[in-house]
């Protein structure tokens, strides 16, 4: 407590400083003139004895100085003086400091910018109670329903149940759907239907994650314990505040999906989006009311409908490794109870085989769950790898700047240190003003990194819509912000701020403003332009290779004829068709027929997909086709005009007719060729017979036809993926959830035309999203894209950069020499040849910069492969194109102070000195 | 007369006790009397009283307040505060500490 009241008693004299100096010179005064009034007494005359006084009394100025120093706060005062003297320099030399602060906004804002994202997606913990104590059973990677035997990362809620009860390691212990149900419900009275995220979770969810209610409450076990009967609704902050205006009356209100009326119990705290990041649902509904939310997922009961994430919070003092044996063995008892009862595939006893192996990983879940988190993982560390290339190149640029203009500013400094300034004090006052710069521009660069984060956020999120992540700007993103800045200051305020005072001080002095041939040599600033061409050739390499993935990955074939294609989604869970609706083929049949014969439209199909959607798939059993090595096929169920439509050519065989929609015993289906060539290797596939895997029938299906591979899900996905079939309508319901037209003509025309045609048969019937295949496609792209616009406008804005070093450090040069190349040229040197001496020069810096960078450059390029697509690890054209165009605009930034050189008229030259 | 400079640290320890002594002072009698308790053998460049009040008046070993002289000028009178009081207490047991050790040592010389 001591060194506080002494703190008090500092500042408080800081701010009463000037009466301060004022009584200490009346003290002083009083002294030495009480001193001189006794030696008068003593006998000396008047000016012996002030003498005298003052001789005693010693050196007032130091002494006062000394007594002022004390208190401590000189530094303040002169770190104020320097900070005026600092923003002086700057406006002296706008053009140079408005350069310098350009860069440095751009360089921090998007470090700062790419560092939020980082932050919200990767970094951050979940806003709930002691997030390191919550773990998840396996791997989190899979997501849907599965019908496997035992599998480890998604469970079924009876199972969900047993963990909960039999585990000893877990204070609680909650499940949640491993995917949001997309639904569109009524909010309260309103006669309009909302689109809405519904998150399906354990009656225990929010306890075990520890979020309480803002208003009113979370859901209890109580809320989950039969099923069907809880029709209750917590809804989230953000929701609450866009789609209800944050009414204060919300607990009275009600929600109505499908015939479902769910009654808001709470509203969960503001910063509380979930738990998946990226993912953000709008209302959350007990699982034991799944079976009444669109699209009826169901399974409360249900053994072998695995869908659901399960995760816990250890009790304390259980280690993880308790944890996971406990929850290991819990899992192998509850199996082999199954054993018995749970559907057997192909081969009787695989079962038990797979549990014999089957482990239960435990993943942390502090930060949440996300396939957000893997997806963009290793973009984001290239961009800030790539911003963070971008900034030092520009503090190299500025570390260049300081240095010219400390050593032009070597006279200045010099008379100081020669007048008595310390070192020290001469370093601080250069490192306040690089500082001084930093700050500046950091501020102007934490200003403008909410904007970049936006880019960014569409770059990380799928398709056309922003994906809920927080990036606003918090104290965090602040303090990293703020030590980016001053760190940078420090980068490039340090070597120049040393070097000035490094100054043999008597040359300084005799040098004059003229040449000073010692500097001008000047090996600091040329290694910096040389590890500048190095980063900016790296820079530019890396967005050469990402424009070259995304054109690659435009002009991939798809498959598909993407012209002249509109997607229309629909959704009819949510207009209250239930999945076994005996209404659902009546609709889609007379949606089919009424659509086709619109003007305009040359073919309308169902599906169950298209491209980008997901997939559903599982393993096929052929007879003679080791079904040890079963391969995955992706399922299609489609109308008979759908290759028609998408413009997928039959290859073999033929397409769909009405009569392959008639029940049947044995369905015909329609093959993929990179399915054909798998399974039926040998032979023409027409004809051949296979069943689904956990079938035990091989006659089930039998090829009538083979279709070109397309792309299921994404543009990159490789040849194997393309194993796909298509069955034909089934005569029983089902859910289309897509619905497509191949149309000639005006495309709005169409698109508004289709939709009221849709409408004019069933009213409620939700169109979700209406687009065209090309429009998908591409979207589908829009990380490469972003990534691909980020990574070109960092690299050019490097080449950028580093020629304005090049320019600088030239232009510097050829000043400093002009005397010499006024000597050489009255010595009869021609323009021509100063013109070469100096761009030889430039090009020993450029190549030297280019042989350092293509090494790095090399490196780099195998940290960037898994996302390039199209292209060698190695792309050596890339690097040539790269290099020319550096070396191209390089020399260009190089010849303007050359020109410059070989125009010195000599007597000007000589007349410098 | 001959007069010597005070040891280094010790002016510290020589405020102190003049103003435990006397109570309330300023700078020139704080001077003064050191000089003269020291029957002028010790001699205080007398300026460096002022940056050292200074840093005691930082440490809280003194407070200060402004008074009127008996020639009737202003000047600021210092006096001892209870943490000065403690810190005299330790200065004086160090210093003779010193003192007692060197006596040994020159002593047994």
């Amino acid at each position: 407590m001591e060194w506080l009241s002494e703190l008090g008693r500092r500042v408080a004299m800081f701010f009463r400083r000037g009466k301060f100096r004022a009584e200490l010179e009346e003290e002083m005064r009083l002294h030495v003139d009480l001193r001189r009034q006794r030696e008068q007494e003593r006998g000396l005359r008047e000016d012996e004895a002030g003498t005298a006084a003052r001789v005693r009394f010693g050196n007032a100025t130091v002494l006062k100085e000394k007594s002022q120093a004390a208190w401590g706060w000189t530094w303040l005062e002169s770190l104020a003086q320097d900070t005026v003297y600092a923003v002086r320099a700057m406006l002296r030399s706008p053009g140079i400091t408005a350069m310098a602060l350009l860069s440095l906004a751009l360089g921090i804002g998007a470090n700062t910018a790419i560092f939020s994202l980082i932050d919200a997606i990767l970094l951050r913990s979940l806003p709930v109670r002691d997030p390191g104590l919550l773990f998840i059973l396996g791997d989190v990677r899979a997501a849907g329903i599965s019908d496997e035997f035992a599998r480890n990362d998604l469970y079924a809620y009876p199972v969900y149940r047993q963990i909960q009860k039999q585990n000893q390691v877990f204070t609680d212990t909650a499940a949640m759907f491993s995917m949001n149900n997309d639904v569109y419900g009524y909010v309260g009275g309103r006669r309009e239907q909302e689109p809405m995220q519904v998150q399906l979770v354990s009656g225990t969810y929010f306890e075990t994650l520890g979020v309480k209610a803002m208003l009113g409450r979370v859901f209890s076990d109580r809320d989950d314990d039969s099923e069907g009967n809880h029709p209750v609704a917590v809804v989230s902050y953000s929701w609450w505040n866009r789609r209800m205006g944050r009414d204060p009356d919300v607990l009275s209100q009600t929600i109505r999906i499908d015939k479902t009326i769910y009654s808001i119990v709470g509203v969960a705290p503001r910063e509380f989006f979930g738990t998946k990041v990226g993912d953000a649902p709008d209302i959350w509904i007990p699982l034991s009311m799944s079976a009444a939310v669109p699209p009826h997922w169901g399974g409360y009961r249900d053994y072998t409908a695995e869908s659901l994430y399960i995760f816990g919070r250890l009790k304390p003092g259980v280690t993880i490794e308790e944890a996971s044996t406990n929850i290991n063995v819990v899992f192998q008892q509850i199996f082999h109870q199954l054993l018995p009862t749970f559907p057997e595939g192909p081969h009787q006893g695989d079962n038990a085989k797979i549990l014999q192996h089957r482990r239960v990983p435990l993943s942390p879940m502090a930060k949440g769950i996300s396939g957000l988190r893997r997806a963009s993982s290793q973009p984001l560390h290239i961009l800030m790898a790539v911003a963070s290339l971008v900034l030092l190149i520009a503090c190299a640029n500025i570390a260049n700047l300081l240095l010219a203009r400390s050593t032009a500013r070597a006279r200045e400094l010099a008379v100081r240190q020669a007048l008595g300034a310390g070192r020290l004090r001469i370093v601080r006052q250069l490192l306040t003003e690089s500082l001084v710069l930093a700050l500046a521009g950091g501020a102007m660069g934490a200003a403008s990194a909410p904007y970049l984060s936006r880019l960014l956020l569409r770059m990380v999120s799928a398709g056309h819509e922003f994906a809920p992540v927080d990036v606003s700007l918090n104290t965090q993103l602040l303090l990293f912000a703020l030590g980016v800045t001053v760190s940078t200051a420090i980068l490039f305020g340090t070597v120049p701020a040393v070097r000035a005072t490094r100054l043999e001080l008597t040359d300084a002095l005799k040098d004059g403003r003229g040449a000073s041939t010692g500097a001008a040599r000047s090996p600091l600033a040329k290694a910096l332009v040389i590890s500048q061409v190095a980063l900016a050739l790296v820079l530019l390499v890396g967005s050469a290779l990402f424009l070259r993935t995304l054109v690659n990955l435009y002009n991939v074939d798809s498959g598909f004829r993407k012209e002249n294609v509109l997607l229309f989604s629909l959704d009819e869970s949510s207009a209250g068709y239930k999945p076994d609706d005996s209404r659902l083929p009546g609709l889609h049949r007379e949606v089919q027929e009424r659509v086709s014969a619109m003007p305009g439209i040359v073919a309308a199909s169902y599906s169950s997909w298209t491209f980008g959607e997901g997939s559903w798939n599982c393993k096929v059993f052929v007879q003679g086709f080791d079904n040890d090595k079963t391969i995955d096929v992706k399922h299609n169920i489609v109308g008979k005009d759908y290759f028609a439509v998408m413009g997928i050519p039959i290859v073999a065989g033929r397409g769909f007719v009405p009569e392959d929609s008639a029940a049947s015993k044995i369905r015909g289906v329609i093959v993929s060729r990179q399915m054909a060539k798998t399974m039926f290797p040998a032979g023409s596939p027409i004809g051949r017979h296979y069943g689904l895997g956990n079938q035990k029938s091989d006659g089930q299906f039998a090829v009538i036809g083979v279709a070109e591979d397309v792309k299921f899900d994404s543009l990159d996905e490789p040849a194997e993926d393309h194993t796909i079939d298509y069955y034909p309508v089934d005569p029983g319901a089902q859910y289309f959830r897509d619905f497509e037209v191949r149309y000639s003509g005006d495309r709005d025309a169409i698109a508004s035309g289709v939709q009221k045609t849709i409408h004019a048969i069933d009213r409620n019937l939700p169109i979700t999203r209406v687009e065209t295949l090309d429009q998908r496609l591409a979207d589908s792209l829009s990380g490469q894209r972003v990534m691909a616009q980020l990574c070109s406008f960092f690299g050019l804005l490097a080449v950028f950069l580093s020629s304005v070093g090049i320019y600088g450090l030239m232009s510097y040069l050829v000043a400093r020499r002009t005397n010499e190349i006024g000597v050489r040229m009255a010595l009869g040197a021609r323009p021509a040849h100063v013109l070469g001496l100096v761009m030889r020069e430039i090009l020993a810096l450029v190549t030297a910069g280019v042989a350092i960078g293509i090494p790095a450059t090399l490196e780099g390029e195998r940290l960037v492969t898994s996302l390039l697509y199209g292209l060698e690890p190695t792309d050596p054209s890339s690097l040539l194109g790269a290099m020319v165009l550096l070396i191209a605009l390089s020399t260009l930034a190089g010849y303007l102070p050359a020109r410059r050189a070989s125009r010195v008229e000599p007597a000007t030259a000589l007349r410098c000195e | 007369m001959n007069r010597d400079e005070i040891p280094p640290g010790t002016l510290y320890l020589l405020i102190l006790k003049t103003l435990a002594r006397f109570g309330q002072l300023h700078g020139y009698e704080i001077a003064e009397s050191i000089q003269q308790t020291s029957d002028d053998v010790l001699q205080v460049e007398e300026g460096s009283l002022y940056p050292a009040l200074q840093r005691m008046l930082i440490r809280g070993w003194v407070t200060a307040k402004w008074g009127v002289t008996a020639g009737n000028r202003r000047a600021r009178y210092y006096q001892l505060t209870a943490a000065g009081r403690r810190q005299l207490e330790r200065e004086l047991s160090d210093f003779e500490r010193v003192m007692g050790a060197i006596a040994r040592v020159i002593q047994t010389a």
